[in-house]
């Protein structure tokens, strides 16, 4: 048992009703790099947080170097050596790199000059390739997180929270990431690595701690070895009858070939994407030249990283944004420029990248939810049928297993797994569905209900639906679809069948270059 | 039972927020030196001293609630129509305009007093449509346009009542008032009962229909969920195939239009003729009423009923007790505070969990 850096011991946080840290105890070490796995929900996020100094604990100490530890804020445990790295960063894109380090922590006059050397000697100390004079405007994402990352090394920091650092980040960077861990580790600073994907506790973690509803469940000082009792103790259930997307999503198994899927589809072409183009108003190419044919019962993924034309894709196919080039139909009905209403109309169902956003109003009920776009059939003279209304709402509840106290329930109270099950229920229920656009479904849901929303994706596909599939986890769509389509900067890049030999090949295609 | 369609805490806060700005008021009123009692036996006579005094202000009420419907219709697809004064105004030049040069005095049916009032509701819903489609084609912030439109509506009706080519009664001599002249008997509203003396008319029962079915829809009908939909979340609502815009002009429309047939019912049954300051604070009064509601439409009628009241006691003040009517307006602009001050607070309540 090494020294503790940061110890502890009974802490407990509630907000409201919710108790969203329940005595949890915890040690971290220093030159350790400790992973803190769980679903979401877990309470990660919050254990952070606490660490952090937002929230004060209900219950419970801590202590840092043996010495009691109650930070009034994020000033306060800056200054005794605790820094984070946020899942949402926290950089101004207009300024330079180094105006950005010095944002916060200079006083007086800049020194660029002396902060762009100490950005050198960093980047060759952890390998953080970095240009200090670049804009953030101009960074890739990684860079943009190795930044942030610099930005806390620049205070010697004994110990480095990283609140799921690799959720957008390109495979090769994963890799940079965990090997700059191992580098910050080294030099004896602590490092917590809190990440719902096993795969990269298998390569990166000295030690592991689950957390589940908000209680330490588990403790491994051999992660790399116990991998099949942490994922028991994550998600409480065996692995054997986890669904092979839970397992992809989980970064835990070679998705199996899709070929097998693919033996005998008939060729029909249920979605044509010929040649769409969006210029945005800063007249910036966000789609150029796309073209994607969708067939019977297939399903096409796109993968990418964030932010390559992805959204503008999606939201072009579901109306809501009109193309300045190219064409869109669905079994032959032209609907490019066409509103949502026409979409819908024609069998388009739509499962919108931003939930909260676009795919529901969390302040009305699942059941106005379901049928927002249907009220017509539960209408006489204007006013509601609140009865028959219900009753359809609880049908499909039950059928697409939307777990809610009732049809009448606030949208909001539901988790992100019901409501992405709600939201999936309407659009996968249409009656003349033909084609799906699913973007980053599984968004932001534990293992359970990844298997679920798969699950009810690939039973539409049976039926002869077809699906374009928009996610970031490259895992997943491996997993899912039969062949996968390469976006970088709003161009296709190439595409290939959806196995894992190709993994590597779509990688390079993701950092832009043609495989 | 949906809980939402209950009066909740909402309708308790509010309520407390007018009985505390009363008693401020009432404190304001002693400071000026006014005895308390020679106030509140003016306050009493203004109000509900006689038959007449509450049909004077239940009169009141009724345009007030005609706003106050009007705006908590819009303010359900999240619209702020603040815009009721220059749509009383446009309504009652086009029922005046009706009334005296539509040849309508002779037309059976009660087509000789509804036909300037649909005038009317045609004139505020286009005042208020106009804001919609700004809103919409442009992206006007309709608080903006509404407030605007309605400084032109007023100083439209100024033009009307100044110009002789307009509305202004003929001259006979130097001293004729900048005014129409008084509309046909026939094209002014009948009384609900034949009691001269009580002297209600049918723009109460019309308004009490109104917010029946107003209420109706919006709490079960399709077109209240849509539009509640829209103010809760446009995008959503436009991907569930929504026509947003279209409910948006339209949310608009019927706000004005009720303003408008608010500016018809005080020229039709209250003052006969059109003159410049007819709309005198009405259209926001109502906007406050509105407001005051809290989006219910229960709400409306008994802020309207309490505004009307005040605005009427507030005068017989002013005449028999010497209170200036502007405290009358302070303890309206306190009650605003006030609740401003409870929906922050029912807010933070709700959110600091």
């Amino acid at each position: 048992m090494p020294d503790s850096l940061l110890t502890l011991t009974g802490v407990t946080k509630r907000f409201g009703a919710l108790t969203a840290l329940n005595a949890v105890s915890l040690d971290i070490a220093p030159g350790e790099i400790h992973c803190l796995l769980g679903e979401n929900g877990a309470g990660k996020s919050t254990l952070c947080n606490v660490i952090f100094g937002i929230h004060p604990p209900d219950e419970g100490v801590m202590s840092l170097n043996g010495v009691p530890y109650r930070p009034a804020g994020p000033a306060d445990a800056l200054r005794l050596g605790i820094a984070m790295v946020h899942q949402h960063f926290s950089l101004v894109p207009d300024l330079t790199v180094v105006d950005n380090l010095l944002l916060g922590q200079a006083r007086g006059i800049l020194d660029r000059r002396a902060c762009a050397v100490r950005v050198e000697e960093l980047s060759a100390e952890y390998g953080l390739a970095l240009a200090p004079f670049a804009r953030i405007q101009d960074l890739s994402v990684g860079e943009r997180q190795r930044v942030e990352i610099v930005k806390c090394l620049m205070r010697n920091p004994r110990l480095l929270v990283l609140d799921e650092p690799t959720a957008v980040l390109l495979p090769p960077e994963i890799a940079a990431l965990i090997d700059v861990c191992r580098r910050v580790a080294a030099r004896g600073c602590g490092v917590m690595l809190v990440t719902h994907k096993l795969a990269e506790i298998k390569s990166a973690a000295t030690r592991a701690t689950v957390l589940r509803g908000g209680k330490t469940v588990a403790v491994s000082s051999n992660p790399a070895e116990e991998i099949g009792v942490l994922v028991r103790a994550m998600i409480q259930r065996e692995l054997g009858p986890l669904g092979h997307a839970a397992e992809a999503a989980l970064g835990l198994s070679d998705p199996t070939p899709a070929e097998a899927r693919a033996a005998e589809r008939p060729h029909d072409i249920v979605a044509q994407i010929d040649g769409l183009s969006f210029l945005d108003s800063q007249g910036v190419k966000r789609l150029d030249n796309v073209t994607i044919e969708i067939g019977r019962g297939e399903i096409v993924g796109i993968a990418g990283v964030e932010g390559n034309g992805q959204s503008e894709l999606s939201a072009i196919l579901s109306g809501m944004l009109r193309p300045t080039g190219g064409l869109f139909s669905v079994q032959n009905t032209d609907l490019t420029g066409r509103g949502p209403h026409d979409v819908t109309a024609a069998g388009v169902g739509i499962v919108p990248e931003d939930r909260h956003a676009v795919g529901c109003v969390t302040a009305m009920s699942v059941a106005e939810n379901m049928f927002l776009g249907r009220l017509r059939a539960f209408s006489r003279f204007g006013l509601l049928r609140r009865a028959a209304f219900h009753r359809a709402a609880a049908d499909l509840m039950q059928r697409f297993d939307v777990r809610a106290s009732g049809p009448g329930a606030a949208f909001s109270s539901l988790s992100g797994g019901n409501q992405q099950k709600a939201v999936l229920a309407r659009e996968l229920t249409l009656s003349n569905l033909a084609f799906l656009v699913a973007a980053q479904p599984t968004r932001g849901l534990d293992v359970g209900a990844v298997e679920a929303v798969y699950g009810h994706i690939r039973e539409a596909c049976r039926r002869g639906v077809g699906v374009l599939l928009i996610s970031s986890e490259l895992d997943e769509l491996l997993a899912v679809a039969d062949r996968i389509v390469v976006f970088y900067r709003g161009r296709i890049v190439g595409s290939c069948p959806a196995s894992p030999a190709y993994r590597e090949r779509i990688g390079v295609m993701m950092s832009g270059q043609p495989a | 039972m949906n809980r939402r369609y209950l009066p909740g805490p909402g309708i308790l806060i509010s309520v407390g927020a007018v009985v505390a700005a009363v008693l401020l008021g009432i404190v304001l009123i002693a400071l000026i030196g006014v005895s308390i009692g020679d106030a509140l036996d003016a306050f009493v006579d203004g109000t509900i001293g006689s038959a007449y005094a509450i049909a004077a202000s239940v009169n009141r009420s009724v345009v007030f609630a005609l706003v106050g419907i009007g705006f908590v219709f819009a303010n359900r697809a999240n619209l702020t129509n603040v815009g009721g004064e220059g749509q009383i105004a446009l309504g009652g030049i086009a029922a005046t305009a009706v009334a005296l040069y539509g040849h309508v005095a002779e037309l059976p049916l009660g087509l000789s007093f509804a036909l300037p009032m649909l005038a009317a509701v045609a004139a505020g819903a286009l005042w208020g449509g106009l804001a919609g489609i700004l809103k919409t084609r442009a992206g006007t912030n309709e608080v903006i346009s509404t407030l605007l439109l309605s400084f032109i509506a007023v100083w439209l009706l100024y033009w009307c009542v100044q110009s002789n080519a307009l509305l202004r009664q003929p001259m006979t001599n130097s001293a004729t008032l900048p005014e129409s002249l008084e509309i046909p008997d026939l094209t002014k509203l009948p009384l609900v009962t034949a009691d001269p003396s009580l002297p209600l008319n049918i723009g109460l029962p019309l308004t009490l229909l109104i917010a029946v079915i107003v209420a109706m829809f919006l709490t079960r009908g399709t077109v209240g969920l849509r539009l509640r939909a829209i103010g809760l979340n446009p995008l959503a609502a436009r991907r569930a195939g929504i026509a947003t815009e279209r409910y948006a002009v339209a949310a608009m429309l019927m706000a004005g239009g009720l303003g408008g047939l608010a500016g018809a019912l005080m020229l039709q049954g209250d003052q006969y003729v059109l003159k410049d300051g007819f709309s005198s604070g009405y259209g926001f009064d109502g906007l406050v009423v509105g407001l005051l509601a809290r989006g219910s439409v229960t709400g409306v009628i008994a802020s309207a009923l309490l505004f009307g009241f005040l605005r009427s006691g507030g005068i017989s003040m002013e005449l028999q007790a010497g209170v200036p009517s502007a405290v009358v307006r302070i303890i309206q602009g306190i009650i605003v505070v006030a609740l401003a001050g409870a929906v922050y607070w029912i807010d933070r309540r709700g959110t600091s969990r």
